[in-house]
């Protein structure tokens, strides 16, 4: 076996398609995630153009039936799965290493495979295009109209086959970010010192590991039903379709806030740095985030108060579903209360942040009118549904993913978006979404049923439709300026420094783009907000810091090394999944392909599991690395007040007693926080003697 | 000055939103599925619901954007402005109060909910209940009356629903296939018709007239174009039409010839039947899966009575001579995807067109019309 | 999912060195991604086993479970399995103390007694086809074959990655320093034999006298409860 990668040599290209192939930097996965992600961004909103061209007026028949069905089962499946998702792993990817002071992820060739797996699964998933065959069902794909019987063609096996592969994809990488950000943090990061991107990230990665697994589960049934002959979900053989509406519904309501928590933490970054204050309540903020996290596993049902469940479940999952407003609405009092006071700036993501509160703010009022029952059984599945999902998943997700994207492109690329461009890209997404999305409040309010291609003129949905396809134009013109805004301000405009927000993020502390190592030497984080305790305690002390930390010998930094095989791995798992695809009708194996994609798989599991890769984790080999940055002390080596053993700096208790220590400086005498390596009130980083702090023990 | 135009443009985006939403809860016209316009007891304390909870949003909508504007614009940096504002970090009392006060109005209107909920899931009891089983079908609506007269006549119709005023209604929700959803908006909210479960709503009309109704759970290709109406008749005239419906028409010498069609060459009543209700025994066994089974027929409209419908082809056509002729040509023009296209034999033609003479059709045309 | 428990099976020998390195918590990042992955498959054996208790009992057609399932058999493939969990502390304990041939002899030992269930498995799904219960027979096959099959993929994984770690052993190559990847592979195995405990448990003991659909089960599962069991 070790032979396989010793005959093999390692990649080693800095540049060009290998280099791309083969990249293990967390920055370029991030760029590859967002690239893609935009890419499928494009091709839902032309799904969605079609959805609008056919409805704009009644009794239109510019597109067939099917393919209007095709064209929302798509739409849907790809915002969800391949777009928003994507773009929040695309951020995690680019910031959260950089946020926590790390200089890679926890496994960055498993982070590799996991944007090699969602790339092959959306192809996957949109390859149905091409054999006419695209799923036609929905994005939530009732059974059974999803068996066999009435849906006789691979567009479900696509659908369920392709939602397989993205879902290994993102529990791969929500493995990743969890140890990352629980393993990975710099010193003095503490878990109540993270911003609150990082905490919305790993809420969202513990809802994604367990979450889906509930879905795989749905899905290998379906997969089941249609191909082996079994009933899970088929009436005539003592199945129940709506056993597919809790197991997808347990999955999906958790999604929901996979695809909005991240876009929170975005907006919650935004808002304090653009207001020049603080985030107003952090803990709040936080524990609303965990809240939601954990309360979006109670309400699941609320998609199925027409089910008829009985009026006890019903009841329950519509008191459980009001009160996830409560902290819905706390995180928006605290973010207004984030400007409250502040100094505004209206820079371009700034405005989307607040045109992501202001925009949230309805979609969580239509959210409560759902929310009880009676009232949702006018409501479910017509739409005011859809106007609300709009404006929570488009208000909502994407104006935060937009905020974020114009917020860290400059850290990204060296250079900022351009602001005019800017502007009129919020103004037009701003208007266009208002314009479209919230004429249907009121026709689905007034009997009009989501998934229908087409409609009588006798009901009177004319006009608000013809305004809603209008107002697509307007968003179509917004992406098309966002896309002449990239192209021009790669080419044009200046170089935007390392901190052209003035942020407090860890991540702005380095020059942009960072390179390929991020911190030269691994920072001491002094509190929340660190680069804005770093900056003012330097202006204070006269010394302005104007650069971004001085770039060292990338070689005297260990990096992990590119490599084949989490590509070599994400292709066999293609195979594995599509060869379900082809039934050759041998008489005991009637699906071989898979096998092969299982051995690709395997081959390049071995020889990823034979790479030398002591490269791989390397956040502790240059903490002891030259200069430390802007004049932050030395960290102080803190002994055991009880044994007086050496503690390792990131331990908070000792490892050999178990005991706390409490730590006072030597020099003044007050006591420390346990988090600090060096004295807040008198700077000194000497060496604690035992003796000093024993009056605690 | 630069500054300012965004400012005043927001707020005249959020002038707008408020416009459009005053304009929906002021001016509800009379569409022919709205919500707005309920009636009866189901709809009308939906509605009521919707209505609290609506000018609850309204309120809460006009505060936290208001406050959220003024907080842009008072705080907004002004130039020359480089002093920090002040570092606050936030604040005990106020974080529990926005979070009290709306948990205590939450739970007060999820107590409203729960007491509704409870309150409309079952007619009231002891009321005189018509009970009626509707049964979806890709993409129609089946509906029996195990007894419509009190008398124990046994009805089966399709797609147009008839009850009379001020009585509560029983639906018991059935489907042949997939999962279905039955929904009359101006009657009451819609319940999931699902092939394993044995649903039921109730509704009860307080005036006569047309309501009209429309399936709300995707269910396939047609599932735009399966919609129903709901008569609601007068006391006596429900009545009437119970006891005579099934009556043996009266037919010319055409729809004599027409009949002939339906029966033999166009093959009509491997699917459909035409006089009188379907054998119960029948109708049960399709609910069983009859659409699983590749046979080639599929449960059809029952057309008994035809003629005094308003619509046919679920909802969607006026009946009359031309639409109905036209229907009969090809189906597949006015409603894509329907299942007689797909099966019957007289459309399995190169173009679909019906393959049935031009003098058949029009006693087939015939016979359909004299179906009253 | 069988692939995702690849995912992290190379994943965790791939990281393959021996430094002691510093994490915030202490924890080594690859134990830390086994328990996270471990968190994960409970949701997903949860959901196999909820689907199976919703569908207990349901069956249109025989066989029901009442007429096939064998207990006494799976119970001593189940002591065979709690066996091997005795087996693979050995092996920790013999890593720990760097007993080389004790490493080898307990990896060997934990893989032997996970072939053995395995073998008891493929004689009942054997038995369960010529009493003419398959996959696509009824829900009982379907739910029964797609939880323990699945399951029987995990142990088979587990004796993969435990051959491969007698391998490396052999070479000399595992002792204290290397001992988390024993441990890692132990943590793995250990959550393979309680999610079996739970298996049989009910669909064995409880579950295994189950008749056809009109019979009463005595404990009517709605799918609503689905979610608080899974």
């Amino acid at each position: 076996m070790a032979t396989l990668t010793d005959v093999i040599s390692r990649p080693a290209s800095q540049s060009g398609l290998w280099s791309w192939l083969t990249t293990v930097d967390h920055k370029r996965i991030g760029v590859l995630y967002g690239t893609t992600a935009f890419i499928f961004l494009l091709l839902g909103g032309i799904e969605a153009g079609v959805i609008r061209l056919q409805l704009a007026v009644p009794n239109n028949s510019l597109v067939s039936p099917d393919t209007f069905n095709q064209m929302f089962t798509m739409h849907g499946t790809t915002m969800i799965f391949l777009v928003i998702m994507p773009l929040s792993a695309s951020f995690f990817n680019f910031v959260i290493p950089l946020a926590i002071g790390a200089r890679d992820v926890a496994f960055p060739r498993l982070n590799a495979f996991s944007y090699w797996v969602f790339l092959f699964g959306g192809l996957l998933l949109n390859a149905s295009f091409l054999t006419n065959q695209a799923p036609d069902a929905g994005w939530f794909s009732y059974a059974n109209l999803t068996e066999k019987p009435f849906s006789a063609n691979a567009g479900l096996d696509y659908w369920a086959l392709g939602l397989q592969v993205l879902g290994v994809s993102s529990l791969a990488s929500a493995f990743n970010f969890i140890v990352t950000i629980v393993n990975m943090r710099a010193p003095g990061m503490s878990l109540m010192r993270m911003p609150l991107f990082v905490w919305m990230t790993l809420v969202t990665s513990i809802l994604l590991v367990l979450a889906f697994p509930v879905i795989t589960v749905g899905l290998i049934e379906l997969t089941l039903d249609r191909n082996f002959g079994t009933s899970f979900f088929v009436p005539d053989g003592g199945g129940d379709p709506v056993m597919w509406q809790h197991l997808f519904w347990v999955f999906g309501h958790p999604e929901v806030y996979i695809l909005i928590l991240p876009a929170m933490g975005i907006v919650s970054e935004i808002l304090p740095t653009f207001s020049r204050k603080p985030l107003f309540g952090y803990p709040v903020v936080v524990f609303s985030g965990i809240v939601i996290g954990i309360m979006g596993w109670a309400v699941w049902s609320h998609h199925m108060f027409t089910v008829g469940l009985g009026p006890v479940a019903v009841s329950v999952f519509t008191i459980t579903t009001m009160l996830i407003a409560v902290p819905t609405g706390v995180k928006i009092f605290n973010w207004i209360g984030t400007l409250w006071g502040g100094s505004i700036d209206f820079k371009t993501p700034m405005l989307f942040s607040l045109g992501f509160v202001a925009l949230f703010i309805v979609g969580g009022l239509s959210g409560v009118s759902h929310a009880v029952a009676p009232s949702d059984n006018q409501q479910q599945d017509t739409y005011y549904i859809v106007a609300h999902i709009h404006y929570v998943l488009f208000g909502g997700s994407l104006f935060g993913i937009f905020a974020g994207v114009y917020y860290w492109f400059p850290k990204l690329t060296g250079k900022l978006l351009h602001e005019g461009f800017g502007k009129l890209h919020f103004w037009l997404y701003f208007i266009g979404m208002n314009v479209t999305f919230f004429p249907m409040h009121y026709l689905g309010l007034n009997g009009m049923p989501r998934r229908i291609y087409t409609y009588a003129s006798e009901f009177g949905w004319g006009e608000l439709n013809l305004l809603a396809s209008l107002g697509y134009l307007v968003l179509f013109a917004g992406t098309s300026i966002f896309i002449v805004n990239l192209i021009v301000s790669l080419r044009k405009q200046p170089d935007a420094g390392h901190d052209p927000w003035d942020a407090p993020g860890l991540e702005w502390s380095i020059s942009s783009p960072p390179p390929a190592y991020n911190f030269a030497a691994i920072p001491q984080v002094h509190g929340q907000d660190h680069y804005w305790i770093v900056k003012r305690q330097a202006l204070a002390e006269g010394k302005p810091i104007t650069e971004p930390e001085a770039p060292v010998n990338p070689a005297s930094i260990h990096m992990p090394s590119p490599s084949y095989w989490p590509l070599v791995t994400a292709i066999g798992t293609l195979i594995l999944a599509a060869g379900m695809l082809v039934d050759v009708g041998w008489p005991y194996i009637r699906f071989p392909i898979p096998f092969i994609g299982g051995l690709i798989a395997f081959i390049g599991i071995i020889g990823w599991a034979n790479e030398p890769a002591a490269a791989e984790h390397h956040a502790a080999v240059a903490t002891h690395e030259p200069a430390e940055p802007h004049a932050v002390p030395r960290p102080i080596q803190p002994l055991c007040s009880a044994c007086g053993s050496e503690l390792n700096p990131t331990f908070r208790f000792c490892p050999y007693c178990g005991s706390q220590p409490r730590v006072n400086c030597s020099t003044c005498g007050n006591e420390l926080d346990p988090a600090f390596r060096f004295c807040p009130h008198c700077g000194g980083n000497q060496e604690i003697p035992a003796e000093a702090h024993h009056e605690e023990a | 000055m630069f500054k300012w135009r965004p400012i005043r443009s927001k707020q005249l985006a959020l002038l707008g939103l408020l416009t459009l939403l005053f304009l929906v809860i002021a001016c509800a016209p009379d569409a022919k599925q709205s919500t707005f316009s309920a009636s009866g007891p189901v709809a009308e304390k939906q509605l009521l619901l919707f209505n609290v909870l609506l000018w609850v949003m309204v309120a809460v909508f006009v505060l936290v954007e208001g406050i959220l504007l003024y907080a842009i614009i008072k705080f907004r940096r002004r130039p020359g402005q480089d002093e920090l504002p002040p570092q606050t970090h936030g604040h005990t009392a106020l974080e529990i109060t926005w979070t009290v006060i709306p948990t205590v109005l939450i739970l007060a209107l999820g107590i409203w909910s729960v007491i509704t909920i409870f309150d409309l899931d079952q007619p009231p009891a002891g009321a005189d209940t018509l009970e009626v089983t509707a049964v979806g079908h890709q993409w129609w609506w089946e509906f029996e009356y195990p007894d419509a007269d009190g008398k124990g006549k046994y009805i089966t119709t399709a797609n147009e629903l008839r009850v009379p005023v001020d009585r509560a209604i029983q639906i018991n929700l059935r489907s042949d296939d997939v999962i279905h959803s039955f929904w009359v908006p101006k009657l009451a909210g819609k319940v999931d018709v699902i092939p394993t479960r044995n649903n039921y709503m109730w509704f009860q009309a307080d005036e006569t007239g047309t309501f009209f109704g429309q399936c709300a759970e995707f269910c396939g290709v047609a599932h735009a174009q399966m919609r129903f109406l709901v008569q609601v008749l007068p006391q006596e005239d429900y009545l009437a039409w119970a006891e005579s419906f099934g009556e043996t028409p009266v037919l010319t010498a055409q729809a004599q010839a027409g009949q002939q069609v339906f029966n033999s060459t166009g093959g009509c009543v491997v699917c459909h039947t035409a006089t009188g209700s379907d054998d119960p025994a029948v109708v049960a066994g399709r609910i069983t899966g009859f659409m699983t089974t590749e046979t080639g027929i599929a449960p059809g409209p029952n057309l008994t009575d035809l003629a005094t419908r308003e619509r046919f082809a679920a909802g969607l056509a006026d009946l009359n001579r031309d639409n109905l002729r036209q229907w009969l040509r090809n189906p597949e023009d006015i409603k894509p995807g329907n299942y007689m296209s797909e099966r019957a034999n007289i459309y399995q033609t190169a173009d679909g067109r019906v393959s049935l003479s031009e003098e058949d059709l029009s006693a087939l045309l015939e016979y359909l019309l004299s179906l009253k | 999912m069988a692939h995702q428990g690849e995912t992290s099976h190379h994943a965790a020998p791939g990281a393959g060195h021996t430094e002691e390195e510093t994490t915030t918590t202490g924890i080594n990042h690859r134990k830390l991604l086994m328990w996270v992955f471990l968190s994960s498959d409970c949701l997903f054996f949860g959901s196999l086993i909820a689907t199976y208790m919703v569908y207990r009992g349901q069956s249109l057609v025989g066989p029901y479970p009442d007429s096939i399932i064998d207990v006494p058999i799976t119970t001593i493939s189940t002591f065979v399995l709690l066996c091997s969990s005795f087996a693979m502390v050995q092996a920790l304990s013999a890593t720990n103390a760097n007993n080389q041939k004790g490493i080898q002899l307990w990896l060997l030992a934990t893989a032997f007694l996970g072939v053995i269930f395995i073998g008891f498995q493929m004689y009942e799904f054997y038995a369960f086809l010529k009493e003419g219960l398959r996959i696509d027979t009824n829900l009982f096959g379907a739910t029964f074959f797609t939880l323990t099959g699945f399951h029987g993929a995990h142990v088979t994984l587990g004796i993969v990655w435990l051959l491969g770690l007698f391998f490396v052993a052999r070479k000399g190559r595992l002792g204290p320093r290397t001992a988390l990847d024993v441990e890692i592979a132990g943590l793995y195995w250990h959550f393979v034999d309680i999610v079996w405990i739970v298996i049989f448990t009910l669909v064995y003991l409880i579950g295994g006298f189950d008749s056809g659909p009109s019979a009463t089960i005595s404990i009517p599962i709605d799918p609503s409860i689905l979610g608080f069991l899974g």
